[in-house]
């Protein structure tokens, strides 16, 4: 048995201390460790996208990163997207609106991809929303509606005044 | 409007198999054959044929019986016939043990010459002794015929090979025993066809089977049947008396699932110089795979039935066959043999057209049917004239007619209507539960629920939770596939809430959604259907090619003919999915094999799921004949993926300036007649 890695890392706002082995994938520290399994494992080749989540600030597929390498970083999960629990935020909203999922397996992936574009872009053409949504497939939907959602929920996001950044560490939780 | 069904899709709060955790669970891993064809000297480690002498029993949509000799061994028995499949098993508490204890099953084999090519099967040796020919079924469909001084005789082969229905959700299954009843939860289309695959496959008795649907992530035919991990994560859990999980991955899923397509059409077109078809035949070639028990055996006559497609075509003489070679067992994709024979006719019919330099919209119009047909191959058809017509109206033909780049395609959807469907409704509280015996994979059935409910009872939409499958609540059912589910579940839904009002009405001698609310009512219905119901779609695609030859699809227009839409925005989502796939299929997607039988295309991306940047915003415009149904609804699902891949490699060749035989395009060969390489 190789030796575990004691890692500390901040996940939706709530930092998490925890011993692993050092190959443990972030995508199942967070689904079988800590039971976000809002986040999904579509393919073993870093091609889908359904594992998308934010690590300090950018989108990355969580099915290539080692739990460790995450060590002393934020994570935000589609579970921790939502400021309130109790109101959607502006993107799921839209990809509610916009019909935006038939199986709803990559849209977790999807919409922290939408996390990522937004934060980072305005006003996107149509095609460069298809180029920044290229590294999520869905098999579904045809990307149509999931294009519409994008950019909705720019519109969403502006009217609402919402910051696009992951919360603060607020308690520790082992 | 958002509903809690629609939230928890966005929310993470969906609950997929994998995402399902009990105490004790112990995860499956699976040893595969490297080989794609071998024979098994010696495997120490693992759980064995030995252990679990079985075979899987054949069920699923098109799936059929009477081969027991070749049937699926659930795990390897002496020889493997395909890379990929089950040799050993394996179990541990932990996912990533699994892992290195696959690594510690040591098996030795003793490879052979494996049969890639089902035209290379025909003239081969048997595969299995016993067997006198590798055409493991064959069936002549229609009559033969002579027509002599034709003035023309069109011959051609094409093909589409084989690809992987690949939903993001892989497969996966978890079995849980407490020593006389099995309980499973499981990604699936249909509860009751992998019942009826644990009860045969392990005999056990129906009482003491109990299959639930996990959320399922997109299955596209691949889900309908039992599969081998299926029961050995059963027989593991009865075993050892704790709940074990298998979860596929896409590696797995792309060897060992069963994959669609994989068909050859050899064909002879009999004209006149006008262009009336006065005759077809020609050879059906289905790549079947190793073994039986998968939709192969089916689906090579299926594709010889509706081969005439919507044409009136007096004379016609098809010898449909399912060929052995070493590859997984084909299965249903998406259209699962219907997008097969409209490729192969309508290729043909642009072959006729462009061999009497005619229009090729105008020689389908020619040759459409103006009563009701029954093609000689068995093919029931409506008079399709006044479709076509409509469709060159709506879709805009006459803007595009005579372009480069423009392709037009013509079909009939048959729906796997038969046997019908059940439906159940549960009122307690005042909520209004609804199971389909069919089970929705992404096709959102809940919205036609809606409007049911709506129609027949008044019940508004806040009031409905609309269930997933499972055994213990509909006592039969049949499944979700082949464009049936608005028709056949949605006609057993209507009869269930019109019983439903009866009894209502029969306790208080009025109906008002309020009485209902206020009870507590049960109805299940099953609704028998036994023929088919078909209908017709036409595509238009418009298409340029970039400086690097890269294909541009600038409009790809479907307009078919859907009923009553109980729920149009979904319709409309149904045929623009179906559309992405039918693209896919077209110019990216194929699994594909070397010659000892290694998979080349073995990422979900080399397989070729379209991306977002490479597709087209897809339009839709619908055509609303009612059906006879209860429902008045009409197939859909499937239509884009027969429609799309005909009218995109036409669009194309028009481009290319030479003939094309076969999706996935090749694009090598593309790239040489476009004088880009």
């Amino acid at each position: 048995m190789v030796e575990k890695k004691h890692i500390s890392l901040t996940v939706n706002g709530e930092k998490k201390e925890a011993d692993v082995e050092p190959r443990l994938l972030l995508v199942h520290y967070l689904r079988d460790n800590l039971g976000l399994t809002g986040t999904h494992v579509g393919c073993d080749t870093t091609n889908c996208g359904a594992c998308t989540v934010i690590l300090d600030g950018r989108a990355v597929k969580s099915c290539t990163v080692l739990a460790v390498q995450a060590n002393g970083k934020r994570v935000l999960t589609i579970e921790g997207l939502s400021p309130d629990k109790n109101r959607l935020h502006p993107i799921q909203k839209a990809f509610i609106d916009k019909d935006a999922f038939q199986c709803g397996y990559c849209t977790s992936g999807m919409i922290m991809t939408t996390f990522a574009i937004l934060k980072k872009h305005k006003k996107l053409t149509e095609e460069e929303i298809r180029a920044a949504l290229s590294g999520n497939l869905c098999r579904c939907t045809g990307y149509d509606n999931i294009v519409d959602a994008v950019k909705e929920a720019e519109e969403n996001v502006e009217e609402e005044g919402i910051e696009l950044e992951e919360p603060e560490p607020v308690r520790v939780r082992r | 409007m958002t509903s809690k069904f629609d939230e928890r899709f966005v929310n993470g709060t969906a609950r997929y198999v994998d995402d399902l955790t009990f105490p004790g669970m112990l995860y499956l891993g699976i040893v595969r054959s490297p080989y794609a064809r071998a024979r098994i000297i010696d495997i120490r480690g693992g759980i064995t044929h030995k252990d679990l002498p079985l075979k899987l029993s054949s069920v699923g949509e098109g799936a059929t019986e009477g081969f027991e000799f070749l049937e699926h061994p659930v795990l390897a028995n002496k020889y493997v016939g395909y890379v990929g499949q089950p040799v050993a098993a394996v179990f541990s508490e932990n996912r990533y043990a699994v892992e290195d204890l696959i690594e510690s099953v040591d098996v030795s084999y003793e490879p052979l010459k494996p049969i890639m090519d089902p035209e290379e099967s025909l003239r081969s040796e048997p595969m299995y002794p016993g067997l006198k020919s590798n055409i493991l079924f064959d069936k002549y469909r229609g009559n033969d015929f002579e027509i002599k001084d034709a003035p023309i005789v069109l011959e051609d082969k094409l093909i589409n090979k084989r690809i992987s229905a690949n939903p993001i959700e892989p497969r996966g299954v978890l079995a849980a025993y407490d020593g006389k009843r099995l309980t499973v939860w499981i990604s699936t289309q249909s509860v009751h066809s992998i019942k009826e695959g644990f009860c045969e496959t392990l005999n056990l008795k129906p009482e003491n089977v109990r299959v639930i649907q996990a959320d399922t992530g997109g299955a596209f035919g691949t889900k309908g049947g039992i599969y081998p991990e299926y029961v050995i994560a059963a027989a593991i859990a009865m075993r050892e008396k704790r709940p074990v999980k298998w979860i596929e991955t896409r590696s797995e899923h792309l060897l060992a699932t069963r994959s669609g397509r994989g068909a050859i059409g050899k064909m002879k077109l009999y004209a006149d110089r006008s262009g009336r078809i006065l005759g077809l035949k020609g050879d059906v070639i289905v790549d079947t795979g190793a073994f039986a028990g998968g939709s192969g055996e089916f689906s090579a006559p299926f594709i010889a039935m509706q081969i005439t497609g919507p044409y009136h075509i007096r004379n016609a003489y098809i010898h449909a066959m399912s060929v052995l070679t070493n590859k997984v067992v084909q299965g249903p994709y998406r259209g699962a043999g219907r997008p097969e024979a409209s490729f192969f006719m309508e290729r043909m019919v642009d072959m006729l057209a462009d061999e009497i330099g005619k229009d090729p919209v105008d020689v389908r119009i020619l040759n459409a049917t103006t009563a009701p047909f029954k093609s000689p191959t068995g093919l029931e058809v409506e008079a399709s004239r006044p479709f076509i017509e409509a469709a060159v109206r709506e879709l805009e033909y006459e803007k595009y007619r005579g372009k480069k780049g423009v392709g037009f395609s013509f079909f009939v959807l048959v729906p796997a209507t038969m046997p019908g469907e059940s439906a159940k409704i549960a009122v307690e509280g005042e909520r209004v539960k609804v199971w389909l015996g069919g089970n929705a994979h992404g096709q959102r059935h809940d919205r036609f629920v809606e409007t049911i409910l709506k129609n027949e009872l008044d019940v508004p939409a806040d009031f409905i939770d609309f269930q997933l499958g499972d055994t213990d609540q509909t006592e039969s059912g049949v499944g979700s596939w082949g464009s049936r589910s608005a028709m056949m579940g949605g006609s057993a839904l209507i009869l269930a809430a019109r019983k439903l009002k009866s009894q209502v009405e029969a306790k208080h001698g009025r109906y008002s959604p309020k009485l209902l609310l206020q009870g507590k009512w049960e109805v299940f219905e099953f609704f028998n259907y036994d023929k088919h119901l078909n209908s017709l779609g036409a595509n238009l695609v418009y298409a340029e090619t970039g400086s690097l030859g890269e294909i541009r699809i600038k409009e790809c227009l479907s307009y078919y003919d859907v009923g009553i839409p109980l729920n149009e925005r979904n319709v409309i989502n149904q045929i623009v999915g179906g559309c992405a796939q039918g693209v896919g299929q077209t110019l990216f997607e194929e699994l594909a094999f070397d010659d000892n039988g290694q998979l080349i295309t073995s990422s979900i991306a080399d397989s070729g799921v379209p991306r977002a940047d490479l597709l087209p915003r897809f339009k839709a415009k619908l055509h609303r004949n009612p059906s006879s149904l209860p429902s008045g609804s009409k197939g859909v699902g499937e239509s884009p993926t027969i429609g799309v891949p005909s009218a995109l490699v036409r669009a194309v060749e028009t481009i290319a300036g030479v003939r094309i035989r076969e999706t996935p395009i090749n694009q090598e060969k593309l790239l040489e007649s476009l004088r880009i390489v």
